[in-house]
């Protein structure tokens, strides 16, 4: 009767009845009304505030902007809850990645669920060259656009710790294209740990700009599910918003599974390697991340209508 | 309550010649401030920045937003407002010293 009674609730809201949330939200996320805590992700610095000692990887991560989607071609697109969506936007650099992250701490353990509206896109490239009307395996033919082969990756991921310093990641990637610009389509996992910063402190590892912040090294990523092709919807200037709901558990210390539109993966037997060394600093830590990465010299676009995150502790 | 963000749009960059923001979409926001804090300002500590703001429709052409060169000098911090600017925002600029190169941190506060 209580389970009822919460579940017609949330049904009449139609702010909530578009997501599945856990007994317990943490959070709720529309962007109409700011950035409600995802910021810009960045390395560590040194005691005196020397940013110049932040990892090269991880100086650069761009701050998100409340994005109305106004494109060349019609203006103003608006977004799923209202008019604006948080936007991750890369630099029109090869490998560049843009990170939104949202910091929260644990208190509880059990089933931990981020739910979101999303779409992906590509910045509109103009001119006259004839050569923008292909690219990659895509040549335009009113219906394929050369942008979709200009999107490289998006990312959603957590960093978690606790019980005496023991770290870990939970990562989903959407490859879109693979680093050779080739439609891939696909869902991967890495199977190390993202690298950090007290690893450069000591010496075990250097990245350079651009480098994949979260596991550096393309062998390290392994497919998962069966690939799936999402809705660009031809142009980069038309958003169709997209269904995201991943569940992990923190007693277990593994993912549980993923959730696009109408595609359930899971995930539950997805290795989650944790550090081998302790973490000072970080207990309870509860962290979703967002990241976006382009595989050209176009800038790539995520964004974000909405967001739900919801415990059952 | 109003709305505001601070975006850090250049962080500890160095710059040689000229150069321009990435685009910034605050359609959002009725006022902005540029703040443009020189860390380092080339190898006599003299060479500075000179920037101008603009503005864009759809954050890939661009235009100035007025006839104003802005010119920061030397270590320090230099602001200018903006307001009615559309939706989006960068600026363009250039070291002001010729072989100069000039460490610098660009902010953008917006505010509904």
């Amino acid at each position: 009767m209580k389970n009822d009674l919460r579940e017609a609730i949330v049904a009449a809201d139609p702010r909530l009845s578009r997501f599945r949330p856990l007994r317990r939200i943490l959070a709720h996320d529309e962007f109409n009304t700011g950035t409600h805590g995802w910021c810009e992700l960045i390395g560590n610095y040194d005691g005196r505030g020397d940013l110049g000692t932040v990892d090269d990887h991880m100086r650069d991560f761009r701050p998100p902007q409340l994005s109305a989607c106004n494109f060349f071609d019609i203006g103003t697109h608006g977004a799923m809850s209202g008019t604006y969506a948080l936007k991750l936007a890369t630099r029109p650099i090869t490998g560049h990645t843009a990170v939104a992250i949202r910091r929260l701490t644990m208190s509880g353990r059990g089933k931990v669920q981020i739910e979101a509206y999303f779409t992906f896109k590509t910045e509109a490239t103009l001119g006259d060259d004839a050569s923008l009307n292909t690219f990659g395996d895509v040549a335009w033919d009113g219906n394929l656009h050369p942008s979709e082969a200009q999107f490289g990756a998006f990312t959603v991921a957590t960093d978690i710790c606790g019980d005496g310093g023991l770290r870990y990641h939970t990562v989903a990637r959407y490859q879109n294209t693979d680093l050779d610009n080739r439609l891939t389509r696909r869902w991967m996992y890495p199977t190390v740990p993202e690298p950090t910063p007290r690893e450069h402190f000591e010496g075990k590892v250097k990245l350079q700009y651009g480098a994949d912040f979260t596991a550096p090294n393309p062998e390290d990523w392994k497919a998962f599910g069966e690939p799936q092709e999402l809705c660009y919807n031809e142009v980069p200037t038309k958003v169709n918003w997209h269904y995201l709901r991943w569940q992990l558990d923190t007693e277990k210390r593994r993912n549980v599974e993923l959730q696009i539109n109408d595609r359930i993966m899971d995930m539950s037997h997805i290795p989650v390697p944790p550090y081998e060394e302790s973490y000072d600093s970080l207990e309870n830590l509860l962290n979703f991340y967002f990241s976006v990465r382009t595989h050209t010299s176009v800038r790539n676009f995520l964004f974000v209508d909405s967001a739900l995150i919801s415990v059952d502790w | 309550m109003r709305q505001s963000m601070t975006a850090v749009l250049e962080r500890n960059t160095t710059f040689e010649g000229e150069f321009a923001t990435e685009p910034y979409e605050a359609a959002w926001a009725t006022e902005a401030r540029w703040f443009v804090q020189i860390l380092s300002a080339g190898s006599d500590g003299e060479a500075g920045l000179r920037v101008v703001t603009q503005i864009s429709p759809d954050g890939i052409t661009w235009c100035d937003y007025d006839d104003i060169e802005h010119v920061a000098t030397g270590v320090g911090v230099t602001s200018w407002p903006v307001r009615e600017f559309g939706h989006w925002l960068r600026v363009r600029g250039e070291v002001d010293t010729a072989g100069a190169a000039v460490t610098a941190r660009i902010y953008l506060a917006v505010k509904s």
